[in-house]
């Protein structure tokens, strides 16, 4: 006869719960709130509230006003644009250098070329800024090797210190961004679909068409707003290159927090810190709709 | 997909292209940071003269210590909070969620216009207040990775065996929780550490002195001093967390192995 | 139902093998199914019953062999021509498409007039019972919806027959069973000849006209459910078909066995043996008689056993007796019958049936 176990004692400590049951109230999770509410929101509601306030400390739009016109908006339309070259470089040559990793490389290539684009993705800033001139000033062994070989950049007015040569640069980075991004969203793809595709009589190009493009779209146009985002907010890459002679928002408003400012220019400062906010919050908005929407389709 | 001869185009002109974007640009630089005085021949010139600067060593390790703070407060601020979101707190996951993604949406440049305001005065006239920034700013990685990591494990039901076989909350947590998120916390603290060494925008915006910032200013007057810094620091790193992703790989391949055979 | 029922077309798969590296997958499968036939191939994983389905889909090939759709050759045409309707485990269908365009894919590729698409479509649908989902999406389909319509969408083309690669595996148990009769449903009044691959015996005797077992890389046996089950060709599929006992035996001669002091004939297909060699004999349960004994005991005597389980199992029930071997042996009677015995009760144990499979220890 089978004989019924006694079921197992459970040792836990008197008194104590098992398991915390979760609380209306997260306790636990005051610290992190805390820590973000002073760090994060704080400044970035100072901000708007800097932008709002006038010499007297009155509310007012006059903030904004300097965007409207003149230096000001070319630097916005300097910066978008160059945000939007960059993202879409960065996005075009990054899908293709991630399908060719996601289909060619192996296990261990794959691994490291993740590293290694992480770190490319991260880089940016001073260091970044050092390499580029180095590697393509004036005097560098490239630019002697192209003239060498009847190519003068120079001659032809390329500058590293212009819009077109801070481009060059942020590529370095976007393009592998890209990669880090775009990537996880092709390994969604999966092999089921062309195959079925395949069984039903499709060809190559109808799945490309009906499917893998359709499918693979909102990651990559997401992919795309986040890499806009990072090109149009980019701070320390361009203050290292640039003296100055290409205008950019995120300089402009570099140069009117460093000094003694006085508390107006401080607060127009904030105003186009507001301005950016804005254009930053309305591709990431983009870009987190994107995974989302991937996201849903890709869960079943 | 394609046939033979796609596959291969495919991959050569990525080769291509990166070794034009990539390659060259790194050599370029590396080269022209080995170049003597006056430009004459090779040497280590340049790698020295930096080194040979007043405050090299100070700079170094502010910017290593404010890196080392800023990788712990991050840990000691979110793996208890992640913990708790996995656990029993998932409702307030999408909410987290949003706010670990404010970092990347606002430009560091916005925020630094109004960071001091929040900072407690004694804070403010000390570098310190830099961490917390770092922190901030570091979020967006952190966070993923480690929800990521702490995600792949049987989290609850790990607890709650831990914990039915009389463990105290200590011993889980010790033996159990940071054992199995062991890649997402390690992680975590690398890339917080990396982000808060090389950050330049909030700290110059702030008027601190840290490495980069002190690398820049420096540069205004031995420029190939500090390319070759930038250069060194950026192979180095490349090559350490190339090295550490060759060997880790083979590493979980076999943990994928033993799963499936289990 | 409005479907046509179409004449199916005999498949024809002759000595196909396929090794990857060192490993052998597939080794000499030969296989002849009727136009109309739902024929399962069942077995493990890795004997190769999804191998040699994916090489008639084209999308593995094969090392040798060939494979023949009404004396057509198939092999050597792409995957995309081979007019063959597929039915994956889970995840085919397209997200970015309704459920009517997921359906219509392999006639909009074919470029077929949109009218008569329509049609199709809705014919599909109603042949899968779905017709108020002609315009969700795949996320918004239960595990058995979807793969419902992953079947329409195959059926959609007409194709000439039809691949089944283990379609029930990622389903609920119990919508697993509605969705394995839909499929015998629709297979039979289409008359698709139908190639069903499933690891799941039960799946598999339950819809197939025949069943191939396979094992290793190799079948094992074609035959009917019942043959499979009554008359195994291999100890493998006498065991890996339904349940069965191994109870140790000693030959008595080439051809009887003696189990539990009983003297029973060896079936034909056994491994050969010699009077003496240690067996083991492969025993149903419903071979397994019990009677009780007179009287009740806490001795057991010669030739007595305990019941030691008892586990009811809706219209049968399972009963385990320590007959003094290592393993229960394990009786099934009808639950019914099974009413008369508890566990602990002395019962003698007899085995009623013409013959036993057996083999070496």
């Amino acid at each position: 006869m089978i004989e019924k176990t006694a079921a197992p004692a459970t040792k836990v400590a008197e008194g104590r719960s098992l398991f915390l049951k979760g609380d209306s109230v997260p306790i636990a999770l005051l610290p992190f709130f805390a820590f973000v509410t002073f760090f994060l929101l704080w400044p970035i509601s100072d901000v708007l509230i800097k932008s709002l306030k006038g010499n007297s400390g009155e509310w007012t739009l006059s903030n904004f006003e300097p965007m409207t016109h003149g230096i000001y908006l070319t630097a916005f339309q300097t910066s978008i644009e160059l945000g939007l070259i960059t993202a879409f470089i960065g996005a075009v040559v990054g899908a293709f250098f991630a399908f060719v990793i996601e289909n060619y490389a192996g296990r261990k290539l794959t691994a490291v070329l993740d590293s290694i684009s992480a770190v490319f993705a991260n880089s940016g800033g001073v260091p970044l800024a050092f390499m580029f001139i180095a590697s393509f000033g004036a005097n560098s062994a490239v630019i002697r090797i192209l003239r060498g070989m009847g190519l003068d950049l120079y001659a032809n007015g390329f500058s590293l210190f212009s819009l077109t040569g801070v481009a060059f640069v942020y590529s370095f980075f976007q393009i592998p961004l890209m990669v880090l991004v775009f990537k996880p969203a092709l390994k969604g793809l999966r092999k089921e679909w062309r195959e079925a595709s395949m069984s039903l009589g499709g060809s190559n190009w109808d799945f490309i068409r009906r499917i893998a493009v359709p499918v693979l779209f909102p990651s990559f146009f997401g992919s795309m707003l986040l890499l806009f985002a990072g090109g149009f907010s980019a701070y320390a890459t361009a203050r290292a290159m640039t003296v100055g002679n290409v205008p950019l928002v995120p300089l402009i408003i570099g140069t009117l927090v460093d000094g003694n400012v006085i508390a107006n220019k401080a607060n127009q400062g904030a105003a186009l810190a507001v301005g950016m906010i804005l254009v930053a919050v309305i591709a990431m908005t983009g870009y987190v709709w994107a995974q989302r929407t991937t996201s849903k389709w890709q869960a079943r | 997909m394609k046939g033979k001869l796609g596959k291969y185009s495919a991959i050569s002109v990525t080769i291509f292209i990166s070794l034009m974007l990539f390659v060259v640009p790194l050599f370029s630089a590396a080269e022209y940071s080995f170049r003597g005085s006056y430009g004459q021949g090779h040497d280590f010139t340049n790698y020295l003269w930096i080194i040979q600067q007043d405050g090299f060593l100070a700079h170094l390790l502010l910017s290593v210590e404010l890196g080392a703070l800023a990788g712990a407060l991050n840990l000691i601020l979110m793996v208890p909070t992640i913990t708790m979101l996995h656990l029993t707190h998932q409702r307030f996951r999408p909410i987290v969620d949003l706010i670990c993604i404010l970092p990347l949406m606002i430009p560091v440049v916005s925020l630094a216009i109004g960071a001091e305001v929040s900072m407690p005065s004694f804070l403010q006239n000390s570098q310190y207040e830099l961490v917390f920034f770092f922190v901030i700013l570091a979020l967006p990685f952190t966070y993923r990775v480690l929800d990521t990591s702490f995600g792949s494990i049987p989290l609850k039901t790990l607890v709650e065996a831990s914990r039915s076989l009389g463990a105290s909350w200590l011993s889980t947590i010790l033996r159990i929780i940071l054992p199995g998120a062991k890649g997402g916390i390690t992680a975590a603290l690398f890339l917080s550490f990396a982000l808060a060494i090389g950050e330049f925008t909030i700290t110059q915006l702030l008027h601190w002195d840290t490495f980069p910032v002190w690398t820049v200013n420096a540069s205004q007057q031995n420029i190939l001093g500090a390319i070759a810094l930038s250069v060194f620091s950026f192979i180095f790193a490349v090559v350490l967390l190339g090295v550490i992703a060759f060997t880790s790989s083979s590493r979980s391949k076999k943990e994928i192995v033993v799963e499936e055979g289990a | 139902m409005k479907i046509e029922k179409t004449v199916g077309s005999a498949l024809e798969i002759s000595g196909l093998s396929r090794s990857f590296g060192a490993v052998i997958a597939l080794d000499q499968f030969t296989i002849s199914i009727q136009p109309g036939e739902l024929i399962a191939l069942l077995g493990p994983s890795g004997c190769g019953k999804t191998t040699a389905l994916r090489i008639v889909a084209g999308l593995e090939k094969a090392d040798r062999g060939s494979v023949h759709i009404n004396g057509e050759d198939l092999l050597s045409k792409p995957a995309n021509n081979r007019d063959i309707g597929m039915v994956f485990q889970s995840y085919s269908l397209f997200p970015n498409m309704t459920v009517a365009e997921n359906i219509s894919y392999g006639l909009r590729v074919r470029r077929m007039k949109s009218d008569l698409i329509k049609k199709r479509v809705i014919d599909m649908l109603d042949l899968v019972e779905l017709p108020h989902k002609i315009n969700s999406y795949p996320h918004q389909l239960s595990g058995g919806q979807q793969q419902r319509v992953a079947l329409a969408r195959a059926l959609a083309i007409e194709p000439r027959v039809l691949l089944l690669d283990e379609p029930l595996s990622a389903l609920d148990a119990q919508v697993r069973s509605q969705i394995r009769d839909e499929i015998r449903r629709i297979q039979i009044e289409s008359g698709t000849t139908t190639l069903f691959v499933t690891h799941d015996q039960e799946e598999a005797m339950a819809i197939a006209d025949r069943v191939g077992v396979m094992q290793h890389g190799r079948l094992e046996q074609l035959d009917t459910p019942n043959n499979l089950y009554n008359k195994p060709a291999t100890p493998f599929v006498a065991s890996f078909v339904g349940i069965t006992n191994s109870i140790p035996a000693v030959a008595e001669s080439s051809t009887q066995v003696v189990i539990l002091n009983q003297s029973i004939d060896i079936a034909e297909h056994s491994v050969a043996i010699n009077a003496g060699d240690h067996v083991s004999a492969l025993v149903r349960p419903e071979w397994v008689s019990l009677e009780k004994s007179a009287g009740v005991s806490l001795e057991k005597s010669a030739g007595e056993s305990r019941v030691i389980t008892k586990s009811f199992l809706g219209p049968m029930t399972r009963i385990g007796v320590d007959v003094g071997l290592k393993e229960l042996v394990y009786a099934e009677l009808s639950s019914k019958e099974a009413r008369n015995y508890d566990t602990g009760d002395l019962v003698k144990v007899s085995i009623a049936t013409d013959s036993v499979m057996v083999e070496n220890v």
